[in-house]
């Protein structure tokens, strides 16, 4: 379970030998919007030479293109790197459908990237795909597609709708990334995006990993409560008594457990659940 | 006229490296030289035995990549070069 996605050019060494000492609990090689055309085959085969030799310790994804051509060179190059998913841009029942053909290919584990206006209206179609594991806003694309601009109130509907579909699908949700050098306003995005249920949200640079780490990590105060009423819940055996004056039943005692086990995998260092 | 190809970067831990139509000249230039300037070298000549190029110069300016750095910016060299780039 991972609560920061850093972004990293494939076409970088010095990012690629690095990505363990960000702190990210995953990384996203990109082979997309980060790497020119010219250098697509360079990042390819630096990905490919440094994951083959070299053993990391964080979640690897690979977000590869949109555009078929590329995308079958991308996933001919990683098919048989230790990686833990794709990251899928513009995902669409369509560009989906390149898994179909490629048997081969592995693992079948997508995170689709939902950054454009068609995607949210085949939500069912994306996130009902075998491989799909995780919904992901993009919101600069998604914005310049509509023809706006970031904002918490502009992003407000797409986050929701994102979330929304993820859990109703038992999907994970990613929020995303935040795109000026403003930390302070970044901490605030990035709780407001905890508050509302994203599991994760995306960094852009490696400054931002700390942050958004902070912010998806349940405060010392939610941990405590918790403990009390999972102790209170086993000791007892009810599933509905009373604390500090709070009515405690089933749906409070399950998100404490939750709560405890989301904490519990970010201490141990995550797990490849997502 | 002469093909010649340029890929890579002078960033730290990257390297450029340039083929040209040649006589199998190697010239490396690296910070760490005078430690690993052997090493480099019969990398280099290993990767270009292993892709069968035979008719070129290469110049390589190491900013301290690592042999898989140094190796994945010369495939992508002799991919160019030979025009079997993926694009």
């Amino acid at each position: 379970m991972a609560r920061s996605f850093l972004f990293i050019p494939g076409n970088v060494p010095r990012m690629l030998q690095n990505m363990d000492v960000f702190e990210a609990d995953a990384v996203i090689i990109d082979f997309e919007d980060s790497v020119s055309a010219s250098e697509k085959e360079d990042a390819r085969l630096l990905t490919e030479r440094f994951l083959t030799f070299h053993e990391v310790s964080v979640d690897v994804y690979i977000r590869i293109n949109a555009d078929k051509a590329l995308m079958k060179a991308d996933l001919n190059a990683i098919d048989s790197l230790p990686i833990t998913g794709i990251v899928l841009p513009k995902a669409s029942p369509d560009t989906l459908n390149v898994f179909e053909y490629l048997n081969e290919y592995k693992p079948c584990h997508v995170i689709a990237l939902i950054e454009t206006p068609d995607a949210f209206f085949k939500f069912e179609e994306i996130a009902t795909h075998t491989c799909v594991k995780g919904l992901f806003l993009g919101g600069v694309d998604l914005m310049h597609a509509l023809g706006g601009t970031m904002s918490k109130e502009t992003l407000s509907y797409p986050r929701s709708h994102v979330l929304m579909a993820a859990r109703a699908h038992g999907l994970y949700a990613i929020d995303t990334p935040w795109t000026t050098s403003d930390d302070d306003a970044l901490a605030r995005d990035a709780a407001y995006a905890a508050s509302l249920g994203f599991d994760a949200k995306a960094a852009i640079h490696p400054n931002q990993v700390h942050p958004i780490n902070q912010a998806f990590m349940p405060s010392v105060k939610r941990i405590e409560e918790a403990k009390r009423i999972v102790a209170m819940h086993e000791k007892h055996g009810s599933m509905r008594f009373s604390l500090d004056g709070q009515m405690i039943d089933k749906p409070v005692i399950d998100h404490a457990k939750a709560l405890l086990e989301k904490v519990h995998t970010y201490q141990s260092g995550g797990e490849n659940d997502v | 006229m002469a093909k010649t190809i340029t890929v890579g970067s002078l960033e730290s831990s990257d390297c450029m490296i340039t083929l040209k139509e040649g006589t199998g000249n190697v010239h490396i230039e690296s910070v760490v030289a005078a430690a690993f300037y052997d090493h480099i070298e019969t990398l280099v000549r290993r990767v270009l035995k292993t892709h069968e190029v035979r008719n070129v110069d290469l110049t390589l300016e190491d900013r301290g990549a690592l042999d898989y750095a140094i190796e994945a910016r010369l495939i992508a060299a002799i991919k160019r070069y030979k025009g079997d780039d993926n694009g």
